[in-house]
């Protein structure tokens, strides 16, 4: 019986090779209908779909709404049961694809019903609308169709999340990177730093002038060198040398070449400081100072 | 000695006649010596590459994978036979320590075969799904060959293969039509990315079992080009696998033989297909070798980059933050029989990650010049403002090529304390300065004034 049922066919159709060798796949009566949740049976708009040519309208489909596809498959002109009567959704953005089998019974008349959850999330994201396309095919010498018969829109509630799985790793070119540098420290502007600058710097001959006011001079320096000549010179050159061995310190020097020099300095001034300030005192207890 | 002596002559004359990059010992595995027949063009063909072939079946004794511990061949065969076992030699777990030895593998399904329960989990290992019951193939009522299977539609006609992406290197691009006999189509994960098809089947074929008794396809293994009828795997370290879902291409019947492709009269180029096809896998084709990695200062001097690799390399150990850095590497591509200068597809590019943890820096890599059997790539670049232990990385993963992961370690140390700007050059600080010098110049002339004042008038009654 099994056998009759396998060789029945096959005998059909190698009849219909010989006696129509260029009949060709399509279907009739093609129906789509989209039927909200809740409306009754045969609610919804229905599109006649057209085998040579595709809708103009796109068919748009809600988050709970069913589409839902009927059509008789035909070779030739006999409705005829294909091996292959496929419903493919094609992303054209992406290339992806996915096909959803009609169930057709021997009549040739097959159905599809389609809601989101049978839809990959690809295309509920896609923003253009996807090309919804019929195949038919068979064994046997029958050509086969494959046409474009409608645009489904797939219409989201924006409001509900999707779940969007993460993206799984490829191996492609990554984004650059680009170390973004901490910016320079900056300083204020320099008109205002001069300001500050030159007020800190009158501040100098302003000392001078009240020392000048309250009666300073330097009148005894001819009796201290006459007193003390070599101590003198040499307490006042050490403390000008001091500043100098800082300066140096300040613009060129390290603190091993700046601390044998302070050093000797120090000791000379250590050594005619206590001369040279004798000097001084032997001035205060004359009354000349 | 003696014959030691020429037995390694022997071995080094085979390693330099051998054309894939990884050795040319080559186990074929099938289990009827009789079918040995229909196979010849392809294993004759392999042989003219300079392939040593093995041919042995699954029940001989003697075969083995390994030899006292390491791979016994370089890249392994296997052509479908009747039983459904393959022996203890030939198990899931030893093709993936085979493959972790960096052996590559061709395994060869046919649908005329059950699938061996070894090949089934070792695939389901590498999360390639191929039909569970024993007959299903692919066929596709537009793209079949009207010579052979007017009827059954069970011969696909299909072109070479595309490029995987726009920015993935084709290493099976030809003219032609691949003739496709009877195949098992496989689906690949989607996590993986090791794992990428090479043939996929047309968008109007699917996957069904001729034994079903519906005379209408209900629930298909998988339909269009989600189905792969050649698929690849290529592990971490570079060790390939190839899944080819029809044995019968590898067949001499079907090397060059005529077809019809909708009215058509065509040739079919399985002969260089699968020579393609043994090339990438047994890595022929789609190696990398990377050369030196320069990296050192770039003192401003001149900013063009040294080119020159007659220089050994030497780089430094240590640079400072904020510091201009040149890199350079050197990068070949194994074709055939020599290295070449290798050229990243348009839209790909080699990158160098200058990384301590994650990159900090990751940039592109331009062709800078090129030698007789490599290019050389580089960039420059100033070292971030990080002190750290850093890396220079190149991390090149790209399907069809063996994965190449260089990297050189340096120190980024920070300023030291005589490498910042001198405060005279801050205009912030001159304040500052100001001040120490009206503080210095008035220290010496206090100094003078107290040592050498003479007392005024005023003065002098103020005291008393």
């Amino acid at each position: 019986m099994r056998l009759l049922h396998s060789l029945i066919p096959s005998i059909l159709l190698s009849g219909a090779c010989i006696v129509s060798a260029a009949s060709s796949w399509s279907f009739e009566d093609g129906t789509v209908t989209v039927q909200s949740k809740g409306a009754g049976v045969g609610a919804g708009a229905k599109e006649k779909l057209n085998p040579s040519s595709p809708l103009a309208k796109s068919v748009s489909l809600g988050a709970a709404d069913t589409l839902k596809l009927q059509l008789t498959t035909v070779d030739g002109k006999k409705s005829q049961r294909p091996h292959q009567a496929f419903l493919t959704l094609t992303d054209s953005a992406t290339g992806l694809e996915e096909s959803f089998v009609l169930s057709v019974k021997e009549s040739g008349k097959g159905k599809v019903d389609l809601t989101h959850k049978d839809l990959p999330h690809q295309f509920l994201t896609s923003a253009k609308p996807i090309a919804a396309s019929i195949v038919i095919g068979s064994f046997g010498s029958s050509t086969p169709y494959k046409a474009k018969v409608f645009d489904l829109n797939v219409a989201r509630d924006p409001n509900v999340p999707l779940a969007v799985p993460e993206k799984p790793l490829r191996y492609a070119v990554d984004k650059e990177i680009h170390h973004i540098f901490r910016a320079d420290p900056r300083s204020s502007p320099k008109i205002i730093t001069l300001v500050f600058a030159a007020a800190v710097i009158g501040a100098l001959p302003v000392l001078f002038g009240v020392w000048a006011t309250l009666g300073a001079n330097a009148n005894h320096l001819g009796k201290a060198l006459g007193s003390a000549p070599i101590s003198h010179a040499l307490f006042y050159g050490s403390i000008l040398a001091m500043e100098g061995i800082f300066f140096l310190y300040y613009t060129s020097w390290n603190l091993f070449q700046t601390l044998p020099a302070a050093a000797v300095v120090g000791f000379v001034a250590f050594l005619s400081g206590s001369r040279a300030l004798s000097e001084v005192q032997e001035r205060r207890l004359a009354g000349l100072r | 000695m003696r014959w030691l002596f020429s037995l390694l002559l022997l071995a080094l004359l085979g390693a330099v006649q051998a054309l894939s990059y990884t050795g040319g010992r080559l186990l074929v595995v099938l289990e009827e010596q009789s079918e040995r027949e229909k196979y010849s063009v392809f294993l004759e063909d392999l042989a003219a590459r300079g392939f040593h072939t093995t041919v042995d079946s699954p029940k001989s004794d003697k075969l083995s994978l390994f030899r006292h511990g390491e791979r016994a061949y370089d890249h392994v065969i296997l052509l479908p036979g009747k039983s459904k076992g393959l022996g203890p030699a030939l198990t899931a777990t030893q093709f993936l320590d085979f493959m972790k030895k960096e052996g590559n593998v061709l395994v060869a399904l046919s649908s005329d075969h059950a699938t061996p329960t070894a090949v089934q989990s070792l695939l389901l290992e590498l999360d390639i799904h191929v039909p569970s019951d024993k007959g299903a193939l692919v066929v596709d009522h537009f793209n079949y060959d009207s010579n052979s299977a007017a009827e059954k539609h069970d011969v696909l006609l299909l072109p070479y293969p595309k490029p995987l992406r726009p920015d993935v290197k084709n290493y099976f691009a030809g003219e032609g039509f691949i003739a496709v006999p009877r195949a098992i189509g496989q689906t690949l994960g989607n996590e993986s990315p090791l794992i990428e098809p090479i043939l996929r089947a047309p968008c109007t074929a699917y996957s069904y079992n001729p034994k079903d008794e519906a005379d209408a396809v209900e629930d298909p293994f998988a339909t269009g080009e989600q189905l792969s009828i050649v698929s690849s795997m290529q592990a971490h370290n570079s060790a390939r696998l190839t899944v080819l879902g029809a044995a019968e291409m590898l067949q001499n019947g079907w090397f060059a033989e005529k077809a019809t492709l909708n009215g058509k009269a065509i040739k079919t180029a399985n002969r260089d297909f699968a020579q393609k096809l043994t090339a990438w896998t047994f890595k022929e084709t789609g190696v990398l070798k990377i050369g030196k990695l320069f990296h050192y200062l770039d003192e401003g001097v001149s900013k063009k980059l040294n080119t020159s690799l007659a220089i050994p390399e030497n780089n430094p150990k240590i640079y400072r933050v904020k510091q201009d850095v040149a890199f350079q590497v050197e990068i070949s591509e194994y074709q055939g029989d020599h290295l070449a200068p290798y050229f990243p597809a348009p839209g790909d590019s080699v990158q160098l990650e200058f990384s301590m943890l994650s990159p900090f820096h990751r940039l592109n890599l331009t062709p800078i010049s090129q030698t007789a059997n490599s290019t050389i790539f580089g960039v420059s670049f100033k070292t971030p403002d990080q002190h750290g232990i850093f890396n220079f990385r190149i991390n090149y993963r790209r399907p069809f090529l063996t994965n190449v992961d260089e990297k050189r370690q340096v120190t980024v140390r920070h300023f030291a304390h005589d490498e910042w700007p001198r405060s005279w050059q801050i205009s912030g600080a001159w304040v500052w300065i100001g001040g120490i010098w009206v503080t210095v110049v008035g220290w010496v002339a206090f100094v003078a004034v107290w040592l050498y004042s003479a007392p005024t008038e005023k003065s002098v009654k103020k005291t008393q």
